[in-house]
């Protein structure tokens, strides 16, 4: 079956945790238009949890590795879905639609964002090199490492 | 007949499907002995290059026996043992008059779809989309091969099939790569990239009297192998240090190499901070085509007024060009699929003189029903893997 492209691998993910995380706390709330309201707030402490836990997870990008990578994405997920939901849960979506779009913005970037991530860590692959091993009529190691030079120039 | 064939991304199976038939009589059939597996395939493997179909063959890497001939085909007769050029050339139109052969006007009947891409149509390819033609490809049991007097390349002798094979594409590949950097004698070449392609262009640099053959990769078996057989006489594994620029102007006295040649193509992975981060996204949406970290870090790593030799295949757009470096810096662009025509005849005679032995970069070989393990194993770098012929 043909694999849809996952093509962030888990360092790609970690440069746009700490890239995202730090935008959310600084100049998003003015870029979007809601400095200084109770969306901002809520922003900018959802991008630095996001921060705080991409920076003890365990992936080429965190500093204390703690949480599996796995549980990072799960938390990513929990976290998009958890924002997008604020402002109805408090009920401040009446009073304006920036006070629920730009929630809803960012869960579907996230969400996005954990559609293209692979969250094996091992790329792709998925074939036997045991049987490659086996079948092959050369030895690769031997090959590459004995003999001589395939030159004669090189050789004389 | 057994065909690998492509089934989606990242997938191929080995089925069966209809043996070839001579559709023009200037046509052959060849029954493979030996195919190969071509760095360039994993770009259709990957899903990068466009118009393929489900069930199309690929392979444009093989060699067999003749068993078939069109009633005009005056060259080949039944049992001869050929080589077959990747590119398909008609022999007659103005390109292949001029030793253009990848450039031929005739042999790719979707010219159109190339002609939309890239201003002007080229020539047919085996088993490489239908942007090239549609041609099946060789991996497989038996394959048409158009034009027979042009391309079709005979071996009388007793050489080993892993020792001429590579004739096909790989050596004359590398060979133009080197050809293309105008070495006189006592230059300083350098080589992004020790795959096969990379391979062939360090130990044609070295034949061709190049004093300084400089192998740039990050997989130590690779490196290993160009120093120990290719002929490099440095090497630069950017795994341990990616400021790959600053590494040759270290090896070069400051000034930089002479020539570089770029064995990487679209899906350079050495790539590293924001750059890298941004080509793999955009590539993955297909927002942009082509990955160039190798083409860019060339570019700049090479001395001033020197020369960029770019055999890597690339497909269609690339961002970030650094199109200021290379004016400012005077430097020389030369690419181009290969005109494997122009070179097999001349390599042929320096195999057979022993100069070199191409059969140094098979690290695999495999029964063809192995074939999509096998494209795992390639495109993975996993158990050494540089290059994979497969026998059907």
């Amino acid at each position: 079956m043909p694999t849809p492209p996952r093509p962030i691998d888990s360092t790609l993910h970690g440069v746009t945790d700490y890239t995202a995380g730090t935008l959310l706390i600084t100049a998003f709330p003015k870029l979007a238009g809601i400095e200084g309201t109770r969306s901002a707030g809520q922003i900018r402490r959802a991008g630095a949890i996001h921060a705080a836990y991409s920076t003890i997870t365990d992936y080429p990008l965190g500093i204390v590795k703690l949480i599996p990578y796995k549980a990072h994405l799960a938390i990513d997920a929990i976290g998009a879905l958890s924002l997008a939901a604020t402002p109805f849960v408090t009920g401040q979506w009446k009073k304006g639609r920036d006070q629920w779009l730009p929630h809803v913005g960012l869960c579907l970037f996230e969400l996005a964002s954990l559609a293209l991530s692979d969250p094996t860590q091992k790329g792709d692959f998925h074939g036997d090199v045991d049987t490659v091993r086996r079948a092959n009529m050369e030895d690769p190691h031997q090959k590459i490492h004995n003999g001589g030079p395939a030159l004669a120039t090189a050789r004389a | 007949m057994r065909a690998n064939v492509w089934s989606g991304r990242n997938t191929v199976q080995v089925e069966n499907v209809p043996d070839p038939k001579v559709l023009n009589e200037r046509d052959a059939i060849v029954k493979i002995s030996s195919t190969a597996i071509c760095g360039s395939d994993l770009h259709l493997y990957d899903g990068y290059i466009p118009t393929m179909k489900r069930g199309d063959i690929l392979g444009h890497e093989f060699m067999g026996e003749v068993v078939e001939t069109g009633r005009r085909v005056e060259k080949l007769t039944v049992g001869d043992r050929v080589v077959v050029p990747f590119p398909i050339a008609c022999g007659n139109c103005w390109s292949c008059k001029h030793e253009l052969y990848s450039l031929c006007e005739n042999s790719n009947p979707n010219a159109g779809i190339a002609e939309k891409l890239f201003g002007h149509p080229t020539c047919g390819i085996f088993g490489y989309s239908h942007i090239t033609g549609g041609y099946a490809g060789g991996q497989a049991e038996y394959a048409r091969v158009p034009f027979a007097d042009v391309g079709p390349f005979k071996i009388e002798d007793d050489l080993t099939d892993e020792q001429v094979l590579f004739l096909s594409d790989i050596f004359p590949t590398g060979y133009m790569g080197a050809d293309f950097c105008d070495i006189k004698g006592g230059e300083s070449i350098a080589v992004f990239g020790a795959g096969p392609v990379g391979q062939f262009a360090i130990a044609s640099a070295v034949m061709l009297g190049a004093e300084q053959v400089i192998a740039i990769d990050q997989y130590d078996y690779r490196l290993a192998m160009a120093r120990n057989k290719a002929g490099a006489t440095d090497i630069v594994d950017f795994s341990k240090d990616a400021d790959i620029v600053e590494q040759l102007k270290l090896l070069t006295g400051g000034r930089g190499p002479d020539a570089v040649i770029d064995a990487v193509g679209m899906e350079a992975a050495h790539g590293h901070g924001a750059l890298h981060a941004a080509d793999r996204v955009k590539q993955a949406t297909r927002s942009e085509t082509d990955r160039g970290h190798a083409l860019r870090d060339a570019i700049l790593a090479c001395r001033p007024g020197g020369i960029v030799s770019i055999i890597g295949v690339y497909g269609g757009l690339m961002d970030k060009f650094p199109m200021g470096a290379l004016m400012n810096k005077g430097l020389t662009i030369r690419t181009g699929q290969c005109h494997v025509h122009r070179y097999i005849k001349p390599l042929y005679e320096r195999v057979r003189n022993g100069d070199i032995d191409p059969s140094f970069v098979v690290t695999h070989r495999l029964g063809l029903d192995l074939a999509p393990d096998a494209y795992e194993t390639f495109k993975h770098k996993q158990d050494e893997c540089v290059k994979v012929v497969l026998k059907p």
